[in-house]
């Protein structure tokens, strides 16, 4: 057998993902932390002070909506193919993607303080972002309201589905009301051109964000994973060996 | 015995729906009147001043057609899902997307048309203006099936569930939000002197896209909660 | 006008954040393992008394 499957095939075996998980978590918090610290010093001293508002955080706005994406990616595939660890990772991307949502709003309104005078704007992108963040929210919701946890999976990789296909409507619709009812849209971040220099801190956050993102789903698939493998001998065991 | 055909078992399901509804005829108009006292509220709340509640009147009627329509959830798979009919439904010869998109669609007809007959009532209690009353019941009349459609889809998710509550509202605002935009905003593009047909055009589409998917997906989401 | 305070607040959501991400998770895990571990103490003395015949009372 291909060893790539074979090895996908060993990851879906409980104890042998939580191996796979415990190590190499650190390792992608690790690098991430490396890679933003990089990111955020270069964005606050080597930049042209007028860019230091938010085009650092900016990633943040094509972040969020690609996490939404690997989400429903994940529950795509645990649906159609009922892989259990496909689940499993897909429900650890949600809580994970409502924390960089929550990052981006409360850094677009502060953001925009300076700007409008006011915590908070109807701004197309805002209002979207909130909106991500209750769809986010019913995720996780829906999967802590049913109790069989591989029947909770489904249904919540279900509404991820769902969400996928209505994201860009429900942007496009907001979008829609907001030059509708604002004549002129004053947009949080204008679209000025990003100067060559701050490329490097941009691309820093990106890269950063995406380590840090799977540090946490591993982590969070982990602690999942312990959770529903919890009677086993396997996890009394490993409780025994480790902390 | 020969399966039945789509149109038969439709006919079946009206049949059963309707004899039951009418068994509870008062039922029928719990959603109108719920609409009825959110826009009391409203009027209440804003001061009653006519000129203000005639910028906000059809804002107000489509979140109120949304809330009732909203509250009335409840009641599509409720009643089948605790007697173990919804049971017999995956069992049924025909297609379970076929069974949800009849017994949604009589939902609709039951508790949504009542409210969209009583409109120009509740337009006239929010000096609505006369103008825009044509524009706000097309907008309604495509709105309010794809408001029961996606709603079909957060309560077959959350079917079986007895403490739902808030939950159902959560997974439902995100979904009623393009219909909600495009319904209060063809309203309030008529009223800027725009061409609404824009908005409407863009419901329609969706209401047939979703005619066709709602249902799928609804059926996918049973099959995960009874399985 | 000075940005610096909208900065710092705005970078100190972001570390808040994260860190909470890292720290629920972790505590998560910990409580995980330490249940299994009391439940498995408290399942091997049962264990030993029902081998040896002796009823614990």
């Amino acid at each position: 057998m291909n060893p790539v499957v074979r090895w996908f095939h060993q990851l879906g075996s409980p104890p042998t993902f939580d191996r796979f998980a415990a190590r190499w978590a650190p390792w992608a918090y690790g690098s991430a932390l490396l890679v933003m610290a990089y990111g955020i010093w270069a964005a606050l001293f080597q930049v042209p002070a007028d860019y230091q508002q938010g085009d650092s955080f900016r990633i943040l706005y094509i972040h969020v909506p690609s996490a939404w994406m690997s989400m429903a990616i994940y529950a795509a595939i645990a649906l159609i193919w009922r892989i259990k660890l496909c689940e499993i990772l897909a429900m650890a991307c949600a809580p994970i993607g409502a924390a960089f949502t929550l990052i981006t709003l409360a850094t677009g309104s502060i953001w925009g303080r300076p700007m409008w005078g006011t915590w908070w704007d109807w701004d197309p992108r805002l209002t979207t972002e909130l909106i991500l963040l209750f769809l986010y929210l019913g995720v996780i919701g829906l999967y802590g309201a049913i109790d069989d946890r591989r029947a909770a999976a489904r249904a919540a990789g279900l509404l991820a589905i769902v969400g996928v296909v209505l994201l860009p409507v429900i942007r496009y619709s907001v979008v829609w009301w907001n030059s509708l009812h604002q004549g002129q849209t004053i947009r949080l971040l204008g679209e000025s051109s990003i100067d060559a220099s701050m490329l490097p801190p941009l691309f820093a956050m990106i890269i950063g964000t995406k380590l840090w993102f799977i540090g946490s789903l591993l982590a969070r698939a982990r602690a999942d994973n312990l959770l529903r493998e919890f009677g086993k001998d396997w996890v009394k065991a490993l409780a025994e060996t480790r902390r | 015995m020969s399966t039945p055909t789509l149109l038969q078992a439709a006919r079946a399901l009206l049949a059963r729906d309707l004899r039951l509804l009418w068994r509870r005829r008062g039922d029928a108009l719990q959603p109108a009147l719920f609409a009825l006292l959110v826009i009391v509220l409203f009027a209440l709340a804003l001061g009653g001043e006519p000129q203000l509640l005639a910028k906000v009147a059809a804002g107000v009627l489509w979140v109120a057609a949304l809330l009732s329509g909203l509250l009335a959830l409840d009641t599509l798979f409720r009643g089948d899902a605790e007697d173990g009919s919804l049971e017999q439904w995956m069992l049924a010869p025909v297609p379970l997307a076929w069974l949800v998109l009849v017994r949604t669609l009589i939902h609709w007809a039951t508790t949504a048309l009542p409210l969209l007959l009583a409109t120009p009532l509740l337009a006239e209690l929010l000096q609505l203006p006369r103008t825009q009353l044509p524009v706000l019941l097309a907008a309604l009349a495509l709105g309010t099936p794809l408001l029961s459609l996606l709603g079909a889809i957060v309560a077959a998710l959350t079917v079986g569930m007895r403490r739902s509550g808030i939950l159902v509202a959560l997974l439902a605002l995100p979904l009623y939000v393009p219909v909600l935009v495009f319904g209060a905003g063809s309203v309030a593009q008529a009223s800027q002197g725009l061409d609404p047909t824009g908005g409407l055009l863009l419901l329609g589409a969706g209401l047939v896209l979703t005619l066709v998917l709602a249902p799928l997906t609804a059926a996918a989401a049973i099959r995960i909660a009874l399985n | 006008m000075s940005y610096l305070n909208y900065v710092i607040a705005a970078y100190m959501v972001f570390v808040v954040v994260l860190l909470w991400d890292f720290v629920a998770t972790r505590v998560q895990i910990a409580q995980l393992l330490r249940s299994a571990r009391l439940r498995a103490q408290r399942a091997k003395p049962a264990q030993a008394g029902a081998a040896d015949g002796r009823h614990i009372l």
